[in-house]
C-alpha cells in the first residue's frame, strides 16, 4: 500500500465511523445508562482491522475518537469515548491476532462491545466516584451482545463486499 | 538457504496478521456464553450489595406531592398511619424497620400484595389512589444515583 493509498484508506474509514456515529445519536437510547449504545461506529474499526490490519484499527478508533469529540465539544465525552473505544480496540486486536484464528469477526465484535462498555463505565466512576453506577453493570454488559453481535454481522457483510475491491493496489 | 533463514527469522508483528471475517465459531460461543455469565454474576453481585441497605426513612406521595415523612429505622414502635387518597383511605403499618399497606380503599389491592418493603429504593405503589411509599436511606437523599454523564 503507497503512504497516499493508505492515508486515503485511513480518512474513508475515519469518515464512516463519524457519520455512523452521527447517525446513531439521533436514535433514542437504549438504556439510561452510560455507554449503552448500538455502538455502529465500531463497524469503521472492525472494518480497518480485517481490511488493513491491527495497525490501521488502533488509527482508525483514536482519530474517530478525538474528532468526534472535538465535534461535539464534550470533554467528558471526549475522555468516555476515547477510552472506551482504545481499550476494546486493544481487546479486539488481541482476540484477532494472538487467537490463530479462533475467533471469527462475530466473537471479535462482542469482546469489543462488551470492553467498550465496561471501560465506559470504568470511565464514568473515575469522573463522579458513585458506587451507584455499578448497578448499570449487569445490563451494559448483557446488551452488548446482541449489539455487538449485529456490529459483527454488518462488518463482515462490508468486509467481504469490500475484499473484491483493489484497496490494497497502487 | 533464504528461505530457511527468513522463516526462522520470522516473527509475529501482530500488525501483520491477516484474516477473513468468517462464519460464526464454537470460540465465538463460548466467548459469548461467557459474557452471559459474567453478566448474571454482576447482577448477583450488585443485588446482594444492595439488598443489605436498610432504608431509614419512608416517604409518602399523594398524588406526585410528599404528604408524610416516617422514620422507620430499628426501634421506632409499631404504628399505622392513615393516607387520604384520590378515592379514598389507605392504611399504612410501620414495625421492625419495615412498612406495608393494610388496607386501601382500591380494587385490585395489588399495593397491599406488595407486602413489607425494608431497602433502599423500594416502593408500594397504589395507582387508584395515588399513593405511593418509598423508603430512602436517609432524610433529604432519594437512595438513587444522583447524576448521570454521558
Amino acid at each position: 500500500m503507497t503512504p497516499t493509498r493508505r492515508v486515503t484508506n485511513l480518512a474513508l474509514l475515519v469518515s464512516v465511523g463519524l457519520v455512523l456515529s452521527i447517525i446513531e445519536s439521533t436514535f433514542p437510547p437504549l438504556l439510561p445508562a452510560p455507554g449503552a449504545k448500538l455502538g455502529l461506529a465500531n463497524i469503521a474499526t472492525v472494518i480497518a482491522l480485517y481490511l488493513f490490519g491491527a495497525g490501521m484499527a488502533l488509527e482508525v478508533t483514536i482519530l474517530r475518537a478525538l474528532i468526534g469529540g472535538l465535534l461535539r465539544g464534550s470533554v467528558v465525552g471526549l475522555f468516555l469515548s476515547f477510552s472506551g473505544g482504545l481499550v476494546s480496540t486493544l481487546v479486539m486486536i488481541a482476540l484477532f491476532a494472538l487467537f490463530d484464528d479462533s475467533f471469527s469477526v462475530i466473537g471479535v465484535s462482542v469482546a469489543g462491545a462488551v470492553t467498550h462498555n465496561v471501560i465506559q463505565l470504568l470511565a464514568a466512576w473515575l469522573l463522579v466516584r458513585h458506587a451507584a453506577l455499578f448497578y448499570y453493570m449487569p445490563y451494559l454488559i448483557l446488551i452488548a451482545v446482541p449489539t455487538g453481535l449485529f456490529v459483527g454481522l454488518a462488518s463482515r457483510r462490508v468486509t467481504l463486499s469490500l475484499q473484491g475491491l483493489p484497496l490494497q493496489s497502487r | 538457504m533464504a528461505r530457511i533463514r527468513r522463516e526462522g527469522c520470522r516473527q509475529l508483528t501482530i500488525s501483520r496478521v491477516k484474516r477473513t471475517p468468517g462464519r460464526i465459531k464454537p470460540a465465538d460461543i463460548v466467548l459469548i456464553a461467557l459474557f452471559v455469565v459474567a453478566a448474571a454474576v454482576s447482577l448477583f453481585l450488585v443485588s446482594r450489595a444492595s439488598a443489605g441497605e436498610k432504608g431509614s426513612l419512608a416517604i409518602i406521595e399523594v398524588n406526585g406531592k410528599e404528604v408524610k415523612r416516617i422514620a422507620i429505622g430499628g426501634g421506632q414502635p409499631e404504628r399505622k398511619f392513615i393516607v387520604h387518597g384520590v378515592n379514598g383511605t389507605s392504611t399504612v403499618e410501620v414495625k421492625d424497620g419495615r412498612i406495608r399497606m393494610v388496607r386501601s380503599t382500591c380494587r385490585d389491592k395489588i399495593c397491599i400484595g406488595v407486602g413489607w418493603i425494608d431497602s433502599r429504593g423500594k416502593e408500594i405503589v397504589c395507582l387508584p389512589n395515588r399513593v405511593v411509599v418509598r423508603i430512602t436511606g436517609k432524610r433529604g437523599g432519594n437512595g438513587r444515583v444522583d447524576t448521570v454523564t454521558e
